[in-house]
């Protein structure tokens, strides 16, 4: 099967700044794949390379199996969700998602037809005499979501979409395009700086940093083991232990990540510290430890005794749970 | 069966996009050359003709313009009677300029300050629509109100003010049968045809202004004068010197209004249109209208350094 | 609460330089009724229609008006898409020159009237060319082009940039971009940019006396009938066509503008 979208060491510089450097990629067809990196990472100008409103500055993209790097934007068959969703302010909302029809010629009875179609499809029949203005937030998501997919395209692109939602809608939206992917069988490519969204949603996701890709696999992998410092800081479900704590607890002098699911407490241990915080979470309580510089979170299961803050406890686990990882 | 990920171009306008979209500076290139061009050529062209003929001169006896390099017309502004021209233009500029930022002053802070909903648009509406309309219809409205047996005399003679009138006619270097033959009549109608083009760059500077700095220093125990003259005013400052690079400009360059109100003395704009007209003499045309660029162009930079820029 | 309220004294000098900006045109309208033909008197010793008859009689009015029409529409034309092309290559990213560019555009009329005419006069005395309505519109044109200009600036800036992208993104070729969504949202601009820009040439005096050699635009025929009177209502009647053949664009291009800041907050 050809990869729906395939980076080969791909670079975009602006000048010095090396926005994408060197990225590898391939993203398989029918996935719903994430893009996760804070801000300025490149995973922004990545999405852009694949829409084509940028081009690399050296390395090959391909769209199913296509090089495309004489295809300028309106040939390629992907279609982009707008963060600020970018809906045409003079048109109403069946104009809208009808516009990639239009300039490709259809009529306008049948155009209008699809528009209708593809509106129910998220939930906004009754809506096309609309103009955009007149819509809310989530509405003008979904009507840009409405105009993408209407054009059948071979992937499409999100670029933050749900960024400018109130958690409560972000998280209904969260589960009604995980719902619209698997349903329509499309590749999604999601950019997204939020590691929650990120990790619930896609089935695959890359890890941004400085734009370079600091570990892609499944969000299992990701957030077990992280391949970098930087991946598990950034997704931040881990606890992350310096080299000379992995060598106290038994490993070699390297970084190593160990998540607090699978820390327990223990009275004595090599690690041990004051008690510096307690998170009540019903389904168990998070206890942080400090150890020297470092601060352990430690999932206490609902049932289990609390420590009070400023006793003193260790930290055990399994030893298969400690997961080593690189530097950078 | 489903779509290409490619999608075939349709025809010479997607083939086209797609160049453009390969190599952007092309369509860069294709939107900058026409205007380009036109101001390139028509106007800077035309510039660089004016300082070229303001280097010839003129043949004395046959009038016949020698198409030869000499600075002999720069040397002829320096006669007394052409610098009194400049010299006059330069304090009629200064005076226009100055009476149009203190008149323009209430109206802009008002305006910034005060107006709100309907009355802002009245006002902007109010200055835009003088800005805009037939610069000659109000320098002609100007020559019924000041002539002699016109609005203005009726007016003084009814309210017992005629005296003002014959008081401001009787000092020196202002004399006229009437205000329209008087240069304070040149001066109130320069002040009125341009105020406008000092209103707006105020009214913008003082919107900047925001409303809790002015709290601020009421409440640090500013009476309204002290707020006015360290607060307000400096930050107006940036407006009034833009407004003032319009009043002053627009002033050294005119020369309908010395023409149909005033004592016909003349000013730089009327002696180039003169000495290009009827006297025939372009080269000191063409000298004397490179006056106001350089005037123009040590006032800018004057203004540049007092930051008036950034109002703009 | 501190009363933020404003003086008497600004409110009256506020208003009162408004009145004084509008008042003097009224004596216009006035004027142009007096039974009194040789002097200002006022108040006009009577009253009368007949200078608008008058006016519609005299032959020598129309031709100036007809080159004044025709100027204004040639000049507004030219400037609309010189301006607009201009504007379109200053919407796009940096380009080397573009601060120089931005000058040379707005030079035309930030410089005074004059040196605009004088320079014009000279490049067609050296370069030998003939006066004609070609002479006059090249003037015209060239201070145009700024007004046309900023109007459309003014409104690419508002425009959110990603509906041109969006437009690419689906399906639309660049000539697809400007019909269908570039034009609509900057249509009004360029209509507003093109009323004013037809508003200043059609008044036009200055710049016009050094390029229309022997020719007569409406406000040049003006002039003359201001320096040389004749039968002065009559230039009151034309007065009265030329203020509002500059008011009613103005006013319109005022309107088509207005709505700008409800579109601003798109997108959000």
């Amino acid at each position: 099967m050809t990869a729906a979208v395939e980076f080969q060491n791909v670079s975009r510089h602006f000048g010095s700044v090396r926005a994408v450097d060197g990225v590898d990629l391939t993203i398989a067809e029918g996935s719903f794949f994430a893009m996760l990196g804070p801000s300025g990472s490149g995973k922004t100008t990545c999405l852009r390379l694949i829409s084509g409103f940028e081009k690399p500055t050296s390395g090959t993209i391909r769209i199913f199996g296509e090089d495309v790097s004489s295809v300028p934007p309106h040939l390629r068959n992907v279609n982009t969700v707008f963060q600020d969703y970018a809906l045409f302010p003079h048109m109403n909302v069946r104009d809208n998602v009808a516009y990639g029809l239009m300039v490709k010629g259809m009529g306008r009875a049948q155009r209008h037809a699809k528009a209708e179609e593809m509106l129910a499809l998220v939930k906004l029949s009754g809506y096309g005499d609309r103009k955009p203005a007149q819509l809310s937030g989530g509405q003008r998501q979904r009507v840009a979501l409405a105009r993408a997919l209407v054009n059948e395209p071979r992937v499409l692109l999100l670029d933050e979409p749900l960024g400018a939602l109130d958690l409560k809608l972000r998280e209904a939206m969260q589960d009604e395009l995980k719902a619209l992917q698997h349903k329509l069988g499309l590749t999604f490519v999601f950019v997204t700086h939020d590691q929650h969204e990120a990790l619930s949603m896609a089935d695959h996701l890359a890890v941004f940093n400085e734009g370079k890709i600091a570990q892609i696999g499944t969000p299992q992998d990701i957030y077990d083991r992280p391949a970098t410092r930087f991946v598990a800081d950034f997704v931040g479900s881990s606890n992350v232990l310096p080299p000379e704590l992995t060598r106290a607890l038994g490993g070699p002098p390297q970084w190593a990540s160990l998540r607090p699911e699978a820390t327990k407490l223990a009275a004595t241990g090599p690690v041990s510290g004051p008690v510096t915080a307690l998170r009540y979470l019903g389904s168990g309580t998070r206890v942080v430890i400090r150890a020297g510089e470092t601060e352990i979170a430690a999932l206490v299961p609902a049932g289990e005794p609390v420590p009070a803050e400023g006793e003193i406890r260790a930290i055990a686990f399994a030893p298969q749970a400690l997961h080593l990882m690189g530097e950078a | 069966m489903s779509a290409p990920a490619i999608l075939p171009a349709r025809g010479a306008a997607d083939r086209l996009t797609g160049v453009f979209w390969r190599r952007p500076n092309l369509l860069l290139l294709i939107l900058v050359t026409p205007p380009l061009l036109w101001l390139g050529v028509v106007y800077l062209g035309s510039l660089a003709a004016l300082l070229l003929q303001s280097f010839y001169s003129i043949d004395e006896f046959s009038g016949v313009v020698k198409e030869e390099f000499t600075l002999k017309t720069y040397a002829e502004l320096f006669r007394a009677q052409n610098l009194d021209i400049i010299l006059r233009t330069v304090v009629m500029a200064a005076a226009v300029t100055l009476a149009c930022a203190i008149l323009a002053f209430p109206i802009a802070y008002f305006a910034a300050r005060y107006a709100r909903g309907p009355w802002k648009a009245a006002f902007y509406l109010g200055v835009m629509l003088p800005l805009w309309s037939s610069y000659l219809v109000k320098v002609y409205a100007w020559k019924l109100i000041l002539a002699k047996e016109g609005v203005l005399t009726w007016a003084a003679s009814g309210t017992g003010t005629g005296f003002l009138i014959d008081g401001i006619l009787s000092i020196p270097g202002l004399e006229g049968s009437s205000l329209s033959t008087s240069p304070f009549g040149t001066f109130l109608v320069f002040v009125y045809i341009w105020l406008p083009y000092m209103i707006l760059p105020m009214q913008a500077a003082l919107e900047r202004v925001p409303n809790s700095m002015l709290e601020a220093s009421a409440d640090l125990g500013a009476t309204r004068g002290q707020t006015f003259r360290t607060v307000i005013l400096p930050l107006a400052m940036p407006g009034v010197i833009a407004g003032s690079i319009f009043t002053f400009s627009l002033t050294l360059g005119d020369y309908i209004i010395p023409q149909i109100v005033g004592n016909s003395s003349r000013f730089i704009g009327l002696a180039v249109y003169q000495l290009q007209g009827t006297a025939g003499n372009i080269p000191l045309a063409a000298a004397f209208a490179v006056v106001p660029i350089v005037i123009m162009l040590i006032y800018l930079t004057l203004a540049k350094r007092a930051g008036a820029f950034d109002a703009l | 609460m501190r009363s933020d309220r404003p003086s008497l004294l600004l409110k009256i000098t506020a208003i009162g330089g408004l009145l004084f900006l509008h008042l003097p045109i009224l004596f216009i309208f006035l004027y142009a009724f007096t039974t009194e033909e040789r002097t200002y008197q006022f108040p006009p010793p009577g009253l009368t229609l007949k200078w608008f008859g008058v006016a519609w009689e005299r032959p020598d009015i129309w031709p100036p008006l007809y080159l004044s029409l025709k100027v204004a529409a040639i000049a507004t034309l030219m400037a609309m898409v010189l301006g607009t092309l201009a504007a379109a290559a200053m919407s796009r990213a940096r380009f080397f020159g573009r601060d120089q560019l931005s000058l040379l555009i707005i030079l035309p009329i930030a410089l005074p009237g004059v040196i605009t005419g004088m320079s014009l006069r000279s490049a067609f005395g050296i370069m030998d060319i003939p006066f004609s309505t070609w002479t006059i519109v090249l003037g015209h044109a060239t201070f145009c082009i700024v007004i046309v200009y900023n109007n459309a600036v003014a409104r690419m800036r508002r425009l959110s940039g990603g509906i041109m992208e969006a437009s690419a993104d689906l399906g639309a070729n660049a000539f697809q971009t400007f019909r269908y969504v570039l034009l609509p949202n900057l249509g009004s601009a360029l209509l507003a940019g093109g009323m004013l820009a037809f508003a200043l040439s059609f008044d036009e005096v200055i710049v016009t006396t050094f390029t229309a050699g022997q020719q007569s635009t409406l406000p040049i025929w003006m002039l003359n009938e201001l320096v040389r009177p004749r039968q002065r209502p009559v230039t009151n009647v034309v007065a009265i066509v030329v203020f509002a053949a500059t008011f009613m664009p103005i006013l319109i291009a005022y309107y088509l503008t207005r709505g700008g800041s409800e579109t601003a907050g798109m997108g959000k």
